[in-house]
C-alpha cells in the first residue's frame, strides 16, 4: 500500500510529500477497508448463520426482508440503532458505558494482524500470533465490567462464567498454536503462511515438492490434532454453541448483556461475530495455510515486485484476489462448522466445562508440543544438533525423514489421544458412580 | 521524528502516574482495579516506545489478560470491603509519604547517576525478540528459569492442595476420588445429605447431561 500510495503522491502528481504523510495515508486507507469490512462481514454473517441454523431445525429462518430475507441485517441494524438506550439506576454509569467499548474495540485490533493475501496484512508483526490472542484477551476486562457495572445477579454470573472460559481455554488455544511457531519458526503470521506452500507435505520440511499451495500444517499429525484442539477451543473462547454457557438463556437470561440494549447490545453482539469470524480466519490461516491454494504462488511469481521488475501488476491483483478468495472460503467453512455445531449440540454445564479443558485438552496439547519438536529433530536436525543417528534418511528437507516424523508423531498422537481420553471416559464413569449413590455433590470445580 | 517519540513518552508517562495514583485513591476498589489495567497499559506503551514489542504483547497478554482479570475476578468475589465512612488517607499519611519518597530516592538517584545505561541512538530491531529472549532463556539463563517454573508449579500445587482439602480435617495428601468415596463410606455409612459444594453453576439437577465424552468432542487423530 506504501508503494501504491507513494507512486501516486509522488511520482504521478508531483507532490513530493514526505515519508509520514505516504505512511499515514497508505495506513489509513488499509484501516478504512478494514473497518468496513468488519461490519459489512457481521452484517452477513449474523443473516448465514440464522438461515443455517433454521435449515438445521427445519424451519425457513427471515426471508421476509429484501430477496429471501437478504435485508434482514439492515433491517435489524436500523432497530437497534432506534432503540431506547436503558442503563438501570443502580449501575455504576461510567463503567457500564465504557464495558461494550472495552469488549469491541480489541477485537477490531485483530485485524491488524490477519493476512489477506500474498503481501495483504496491515502490519505484518513479527510477533503477530501472540498479539492476536494478547489483545483478545483485554476483551475478557470488557465482559467483567459488563457484568459488574449492570449491578444485576444473572450479568454478574454470566460475567463470571464467561472469563472463568476464556481464561481456561485461552491456555489450551495458545499451546496447540505453539506448533505453527516451532515449524514456521516464526510468530509472524505472514511467515507461518508462506511457510505453508507445497503440495500435503509444507515446502520448510521437504523442499523438492511442488508448490501448489496445499502445504497445510492440518496434513501433519502434529498440526492435525493441534487444529482438533484449538478448534474446540476456538469455540469456547468464541461462546458458540457447545460452550455458550456465559449467556445460556434457558438459566441466566443473557449473562452479561443482560442490562443492556439499544447500540450497546449491539455492541457487545458485533464483538461476538467478528471475534467468532476472526476465530474462523485464525483457524484457516494457521491449519489450512490462509490464502495458499493452487495458483497463488504461479501468480505471485508473475508479478511485479522488487525482485522482479519485468512483472505485470494485473497478476499482483489477481494474485491478492485469489489469495483473498481461499481466506474467505476456508473462513466461511469454518464458520459453517460452528453454526451446524450449535445445531447440534446441547449445551454444557461448567464443569464439564472445566473438566474438558484441564483433564483433556490441556495435556494433549502439551503432548502435541512433543510431537512437534520430535517432528522438528526428526525433519531438520542433523550432526550438527546431536542428532547423528537421523543422518541415515538424507539430507535435512529428505521425503524419507518426513515419511518417518509422520509415522512417529502419527504413534505419538494417537497412544496420547486414545490414553487421555479412556482416562477420562474412567473418571466419568467412577463420577457417575458416585452421584448415582449419592457419595459425591456434583465435582469440585470450586474455581469455575 | 525524535519529537514525536519524546512526545508520545510525555503523554504515556503522565497516563501511568496518573492511573497509577487513581489506584491508590480511588474509593470503589473496582474502580482501583480497573485503573490499574489503564497503569499496565501504559506500561505495555512504553515497551513498545522501547522497541520491545515482545515484552509489550506479553505484558498485556499476561498482566491485563490474566493477572488484572483474575484481581478483577477475586475482588468481584469479596463481600464489601470498603467502608464509607473511613478515611481514603489515614492521619500520618504525610510523614509516610516523605519516609517513602527518601527511601525510594536513596535507591534510585544513585542508579540513576551512577549507571552505564546502554543507550543506542539507531534502532536495534531484534533487541529483545522472542528468539533472542528464548535463547537467553534456555541457555545463560537456564538455572534462574528453571527456579522460577518450579516455584511456579509449587504455587500451583499449593493452591490446589488448599483448594481440594476438607475444612475441618487437614489431609497429607489430596485424595483421589477412589479414597475419597471409600473415606466418605467409612465416615458415615448413609448417604450425606450434605452438599459438598453449594456452588450456583453446578446446581445439582436430577436429569445431567452427560459429560463429553472425548468421541463426541474432538473426533479421531
Amino acid at each position: 500500500m506504501y508503494d501504491v500510495v507513494d507512486f501516486l503522491l509522488n511520482t504521478q502528481l508531483g507532490l513530493n510529500s514526505p515519508d509520514w504523510v505516504v505512511m499515514l495515508i497508505s495506513h489509513l486507507i488499509v484501516v478504512g477497508m478494514l473497518f468496513v469490512v468488519a461490519p459489512l462481514q457481521v452484517l452477513f454473517l449474523t443473516y448465514y448463520e440464522r438461515r443455517a441454523i433454521a435449515r438445521m431445525q427445519d424451519r425457513v429462518g427471515p426471508n421476509r426482508v429484501g430477496y429471501e430475507g437478504l435485508l434482514q441485517p439492515i433491517a435489524d441494524g436500523v432497530k437497534m440503532f432506534t432503540k431506547e438506550d436503558i442503563v438501570p439506576e443502580s449501575a455504576d454509569k461510567r463503567v457500564h458505558l465504557l464495558a461494550p467499548i472495552v469488549t469491541a474495540a480489541p477485537v477490531m485490533y485483530m485485524f491488524a494482524v490477519l493476512p489477506w493475501g500474498p503481501n495483504m496484512i496491515a502490519v505484518d508483526l513479527p510477533t503477530g500470533l501472540l498479539f492476536f490472542f494478547a489483545i483478545s484477551s483485554i476483551s475478557t476486562v470488557g465482559l467483567l465490567m459488563a457484568g459488574w457495572a449492570s449491578n444485576n445477579k444473572f450479568a454478574l454470573l454470566g460475567a463470571m462464567r464467561a472469563v472463568a472460559q476464556v481464561v481456561s481455554y485461552e491456555i489450551p488455544a495458545l499451546l496447540s498454536l505453539l506448533f505453527a511457531v516451532m515449524f514456521a519458526g516464526s510468530m509472524s503470521l505472514m511467515a507461518i503462511v508462506e511457510a505453508q506452500g507445497g503440495l500435503f507435505i509444507s515446502t520448510t520440511d521437504v523442499p523438492s515438492v511442488p508448490d501448489l499451495g496445499l502445504g497445510w500444517f492440518v496434513f501433519t499429525p502434529v498440526g492435525f490434532l493441534a487444529f482438533v484442539c484449538f478448534f474446540i477451543a476456538a469455540l469456547a473462547e468464541g461462546e458458540r454453541t457447545p460452550f455458550d454457557i456465559p449467556e445460556a438463556d434457558s438459566e441466566i437470561v443473557a449473562g452479561y448483556m443482560t442490562e443492556y440494549s439499544g447500540m450497546k447490545f449491539a455492541l457487545f453482539y458485533l464483538a461476538q461475530y467478528i471475534l467468532n469470524f476472526l476465530l474462523c480466519a485464525i483457524t484457516a490461516t494457521i491449519f489450512f495455510g490462509g490464502w495458499q491454494g493452487p495458483g497463488v504462488a504461479w501468480l505471485v511469481n508473475q508479478s511485479l515486485s522488487a525482485d522482479n521488475p519485468a512483472g505485470n501488476p494485473v497478476y499482483n491483483v489477481l494474485a491478492g484476489m485469489l489469495g483473498t478468495f481461499y481466506l474467505l472460503a476456508k473462513t466461511y467453512t469454518f464458520f459453517f462448522v460452528m453454526v451446524a455445531l450449535r445445531g447440534a449440540f446441547p449445551r454444557l454445564r461448567i464443569d464439564q466445562l472445566m473438566n474438558f479443558g484441564w483433564k483433556f485438552l490441556i495435556p494433549l496439547t502439551m503432548i502435541n508440543i512433543l510431537s512437534a519438536a520430535l517432528w522438528l529433530a526428526i525433519t531438520r536436525w542433523g550432526t550438527a544438533q546431536g542428532f547423528s543417528i537421523i543422518e541415515f534418511a538424507g539430507e535435512p528437507g529428505n521425503l524419507v525423514r518426513w515419511v518417518i516424523a509422520f509415522a512417529v508423531t502419527l504413534v505419538i498422537n494417537v497412544a496420547a489421544y486414545w490414553f487421555l481420553a479412556r482416562l477420562n471416559v474412567q473418571d466419568h464413569v467412577a463420577r457417575q458412580a458416585a452421584l448415582a449413590a449419592g457419595w459425591l455433590a456434583v465435582s469440585p470445580p470450586r474455581s469455575a | 521524528m525524535d519529537l514525536v517519540v519524546q512526545i508520545m513518552f510525555g503523554v504515556t508517562g503522565l497516563l501511568i502516574l496518573g492511573a497509577a495514583f487513581m489506584v491508590v485513591s480511588v474509593r470503589n476498589i473496582i474502580h482501583a482495579a480497573l485503573w490499574l489495567i489503564a497503569c499496565f497499559f501504559g506500561i505495555a506503551m512504553l515497551y513498545l516506545l522501547l522497541q520491545a514489542e515482545f515484552l509489550a504483547v506479553v505484558q498485556v497478554l499476561l498482566y491485563i489478560g490474566a493477572v488484572a482479570v483474575l484481581v478483577l475476578f477475586a475482588v468481584m468475589l469479596t463481600r464489601q470491603i470498603d467502608d464509607p465512612e473511613e478515611p481514603v488517607l489515614f492521619q500520618r499519611w504525610r510523614s509516610t509519604l516523605l519516609i517513602a519518597a527518601i527511601l525510594f530516592s536513596a535507591v534510585l538517584v544513585p542508579t540513576i547517576y551512577n549507571h552505564n545505561w546502554l543507550i543506542f541512538t539507531d534502532p536495534q530491531p531484534a533487541f529483545a525478540g522472542p528468539r533472542e529472549l528464548g535463547f537467553a532463556f534456555m541457555n545463560a539463563y537456564l538455572l534462574p528459569f528453571q527456579i522460577a517454573a518450579v516455584l511456579l508449579l509449587a504455587a500451583l500445587v499449593g493452591a490446589i492442595i488448599i483448594a481440594m482439602e476438607d475444612q475441618e480435617q487437614r489431609r497429607t495428601r489430596v485424595l483421589t476420588l477412589a479414597e475419597e468415596i471409600a473415606l466418605r463410606r467409612e465416615q458415615e455409612p448413609s448417604p450425606p445429605t450434605r452438599l459438598a459444594n453449594p456452588h450456583p453453576a453446578s446446581s445439582m439437577s436430577s436429569n445431567p447431561t452427560p459429560p463429553p465424552t472425548p468421541e463426541q468432542a474432538g473426533e479421531g487423530t
